[in-house]
C-alpha cells in the first residue's frame, strides 16, 4: 500500500511514475519492463535454483578441502589412492553423490522450469494478459528465454567448474572416476551447460505445443530420459578412435601395446598378416599353449590391434558434443519464435 | 448526427472477417464499422463468434479470412497495440501477484500508463493493494482487470463478457465505473454480452452477430426508429397480408394475438397497435430469427479500400 500512497498524485501521472522510479532506484538496483515481469513471475523458481547452486558449491568446496587434506596426509601422489582405498572411499562416495546430483540437473530443470515456463501462461490465460499490453509477444518470449537461459548458464557453468576443480587432483585415477562415464563426462566442461539448456528449451517447446502444464512436465520427463539414454550411447562416438597395432605376436608377456594413461579401450582383436582382424577368443579352446600357438600361427595372427580413446580427447569430445546440443537448442528456439508469432496466446 | 460520424475516424473496421476451425466456421463474412467514441454492444447467441471477433481485434487470434483494422492499422502493430486494451472473458491475471504488482505490470509494459487512473478504479472498490490476486472475490478481480485495462489509457477498449460472473449490485457498480471512465476520456468501447438488459441505457451503438454473420449494426437511435412493433388480432395463419409490403423481422402469435417486428417501408395502416420496440425486444427478435434480412445502417457500413466486400479479396 505504502508505495502507492507515497506516489505524489499530481495531474501529470507520468511525473508520479518517474518519482516512484527514482526513489526505488536509489534504494537498490531495479529491474524494469519485461525483465521485471518475468523475474517476478518466476522468482521462486529462479531463487530456488540459485540458492541450491550456492549451497552445492559451498558443499563441494568443503568436500574438496577434506579430500585434499586426506591426500596430503597419505603423501599422494607418492602413495596411490589404490593402496588406501578403505580411507579414500568416503571421499569418492561424496564425489559420486555430487556427480549424480549434477547429472540430474538437466532433467530436473527441464521438467520443473522448462515445461511450465510457457505452458503455465497458456493454460491460465496470462499469455493473453501479456499479449494485451503494449509490448510485443516476441519481446516477451525473448525475455523469458533469455532470463531463464542466463540463470541456467550461471548455475551450470559454476557447478561444472567447481566439480572439475574438485576432481582435478585425482583426475588421473581411473579407479576414482572413469572420464568416459557420464559421472565425469556429463558433469564437467561445457556438457552440463549444453545438456541443461537443451533440456529446458525442449521442455519449453513441449509446453508450448501441449499448452497444459502437468502433461508437458510428464512428456518432458519421458523425452529427457530418452535424450539421456541416446546421449550416453553417443558419447564415445564423439571422439577420434585411435587404433594401435603390434607385430610381436600375442602370446608374449609384453606383446600387448602400451596405451597412454587413462585411455579408454574400446576394442581389442588379433591382427593377421593379411590385415584382417580376428576376435581375441580365437583359439582360446586350445588344450595347451603349444596347441594355441599352433592354432594362432595357422590363422596367421601376428599381433594385436587395439582401438582406444586417450584422455587428451576428453575436452574436445565434450565441446563437440556440446556444440551439437547448442545447435539443436538454437533450432528449437527458432521454432519457438516462429510458433510464438502465431500461437502464443 | 450520422453524417458527422461518417467523416469521423473509425475505431474499428472489419472486412469480410472469418475464422474457420477444423470443426467449422466460428465467424463468417463479418463486415462492419465502429465509429470512434461510441459504446458499442456486441450481441449474439452463444457460439456466434463474439469472442472470436474480439480476440481477432485484440491480436490474440489470426483470422483465416478477411481483415480487421483498428484506427486504420492492423492488429498487432505497435500503434494499434498501444491504442487498444483487451479484457478477455476469463479475466486472466497473475494469481500470485498482489494488486499493486498487477498495476506495476501495467506500468512496466505500457508507455502511456496512467497510474492514478488505475489506482482510483481499484480504490473505489476498496480493494487492498497488498492483497494477492488469488485472495480476491470475483468482483474485485474484475475491478483490478478493468483498472489494468483503463490504466493503459486505451482509445479502444475491447471487453469480452466483462460482467458475466458478477452479482447484480457489483455489475451495476462496475458498469457505472466503466461508463464514467469511458465518457471522461472519449474511449470507444466494444463490449460483448448476452445479458440484453445490460445494454439498455449503456450502449449507443449495436452490432448483432448470429449464424456467423452481422445481422444488425448501427446507431441505437437509428435502429430503434426504423423498427415498429405491431400488435393485433390474429387472422388465420401467419402474417396479415396487409403487412406484407413491409420488411418482416419476426412474427409471433400467442392465443388470438400476433406480435410482429417490422421495418416499415411506408405508413403502417390497419387495425393494429403500433409501438416503438425497446432494445430488448429488438435484439430478441433478431436473435430468434436468423433468416430475417440483415440491417446495417450507413454509419456501420465499411466502404472502399477495395476489399470491403466478399471474403476472397482479403487474403492478403
Amino acid at each position: 500500500m505504502s508505495t502507492f500512497t507515497d506516489t505524489p498524485t499530481t495531474n501529470d501521472s507520468r511525473n508520479g511514475t518517474m518519482d516512484t522510479i527514482t526513489t526505488e532506484a536509489t534504494r537498490r538496483p531495479r529491474l524494469g519492463g519485461m525483465t521485471w515481469l518475468v523475474w517476478r513471475q518466476h522468482r521462486a523458481a529462479y531463487w530456488t535454483i540459485l540458492g541450491a547452486a550456492v549451497l552445492s558449491v559451498a558443499w563441494m568446496v568443503y568436500q574438496r578441502g577434506q579430500m585434499v587434506d586426506f591426500l596430503d596426509g597419505i603423501g599422494y601422489p607418492g602413495t596411490g589412492v589404490d593402496n588406501t582405498n578403505e580411507g579414500f572411499a568416503d571421499y569418492q562416495n561424496a564425489m559420486m553423490a555430487a556427480s549424480t546430483g549434477l547429472q540430474a540437473i538437466p532433467i530436473l530443470l527441464g521438467v520443473f522450469l522448462g515445461a511450465p515456463l510457457l505452458a503455465g501462461d497458456l493454460e491460465n490465460g496470462t499469455a493473453k494478459l501479456v499479449a494485451a499490453q503494449s509490448m510485443s509477444r516476441t519481446r516477451w518470449l525473448a525475455t523469458k528465454l533469455g532470463l531463464t537461459a542466463l540463470v541456467i548458464v550461471v548455475v551450470t557453468v559454476t557447478l561444472s567448474a567447481v566439480f572439475d576443480w574438485w576432481w582435478s587432483p585425482v583426475k588421473s585415477e581411473i579407479t576414482v572416476m572413469d572420464w568416459t562415464s557420464s559421472s565425469a563426462f556429463d558433469t564437467t566442461g561445457p556438457v552440463p551447460v549444453a545438456l541443461t539448456l537443451f533440456s529446458v528449451v525442449a521442455g519449453v517447446a513441449i509446453g508450448v505445443v501441449l499448452r497444459r502444464t502437468l502433461m508437458a512436465m510428464v512428456v518432458t520427463f519421458g523425452f529427457l530420459v530418452v535424450v539421456e539414454i541416446v546421449w550416453s550411447s553417443c558419447v564415445l562416438s564423439l571422439g577420434n578412435i585411435i587404433t594401435v597395432t603390434t607385430n610381436k605376436g600375442v602370446m608374449a608377456e609384453n606383446s600387448f601395446p602400451s596405451l597412454p594413461g587413462n585411455a579408454y579401450q574400446l576394442d581389442d582383436s588379433y591382427l593377421t598378416a593379411s590385415g584382417d582382424l580376428l576376435g581375441w577368443s580365437t583359439c582360446s579352446g586350445s588344450a595347451s599353449d603349444q596347441a594355441r600357438e599352433l592354432c594362432l600361427k595357422k590363422e596367421g595372427v601376428v599381433g594385436w590391434s587395439v582401438d582406444y580413446l586417450p584422455m587428451s580427447q576428453m575436452n574436445g569430445m565434450q565441446w563437440f558434443g556440446a556444440s551439437i546440443l547448442f545447435a539443436l537448442t538454437a533450432g528449437i528456439v527458432v521454432f519457438l519464435f516462429f510458433w510464438g508469432r502465431k500461437r502464443l496466446v | 448526427m450520422s453524417d458527422g460520424m461518417y467523416t469521423g475516424e473509425p475505431a474499428l473496421e472489419a472486412y469480410g472477417l472469418g475464422m474457420r476451425y477444423r470443426r467449422g466456421w466460428a465467424l463468417r463474412d463479418c463486415s462492419f464499422r465502429l465509429p470512434a467514441g461510441r459504446i458499442c454492444g456486441l450481441v449474439g447467441p452463444n457460439g456466434a463468434g463474439k469472442t472470436t471477433l474480439l480476440s481477432i481485434a485484440a491480436h490474440v487470434l489470426e483470422p483465416t479470412h478477411g481483415s480487421i483494422s483498428l484506427f486504420g492499422e492492423a492488429p498487432g502493430s505497435v500503434e494499434s497495440g498501444r491504442r487498444t486494451a483487451f479484457l478477455a472473458q476469463e479475466k486472466p491475471l497473475f494469481k500470485r501477484f498482489t494488486v499493486a504488482e498487477t498495476l506495476r505490470l501495467g506500468r512496466e509494459l505500457n508507455p502511456g500508463w496512467d497510474q492514478r487512473a488505475a489506482e482510483e478504479i481499484v480504490r473505489a472498490g476498496n480493494v487492498p493493494f497488498e492483497a494477492k490476486i488469488n485472495t480476491l472475490s470475483g468482483g474485485q478481480r474484475t475491478r483490478v482487470a478493468i483498472a489494468l485495462a483503463f490504466g493503459k489509457r486505451p482509445e479502444l477498449l475491447l471487453l469480452d463478457e466483462p460482467m458475466s460472473d458478477l452479482d447484480p449490485v457489483v455489475r451495476h457498480e462496475l458498469m457505472g465505473t466503466l461508463l464514467a471512465e469511458a465518457a471522461e476520456r472519449g474511449t470507444t468501447v466494444l463490449m460483448s454480452t448476452h445479458v440484453l438488459a445490460e445494454l439498455e441505457n449503456v450502449c449507443d451503438y449495436l452490432v448483432v452477430v448470429s449464424g456467423g454473420g452481422v445481422r444488425l449494426a448501427g446507431d441505437v437511435d437509428e435502429l430503434m426508429s426504423v423498427h415498429t412493433l405491431v400488435t393485433g388480432a390474429k387472422e388465420g395463419e401467419g402474417m396479415p397480408a396487409a403487412l406484407g409490403h413491409h420488411t418482416l423481422v419476426e412474427a409471433r402469435t400467442s392465443g388470438r394475438q400476433f406480435t410482429a417486428l417490422i421495418r416499415p417501408e411506408g405508413p403502417v395502416t390497419g387495425p393494429w397497435e403500433t409501438d416503438a420496440p425497446n432494445m430488448e425486444e429488438l435484439l430478441l427478435a433478431y436473435l430468434r430469427s436468423p433468416e430475417a434480412p440483415p440491417l446495417i445502417t450507413p454509419t456501420a457500413q465499411v466502404q472502399g479500400h477495395g476489399q470491403a466486400h466478399g471474403a476472397g479479396a482479403v487474403a492478403a
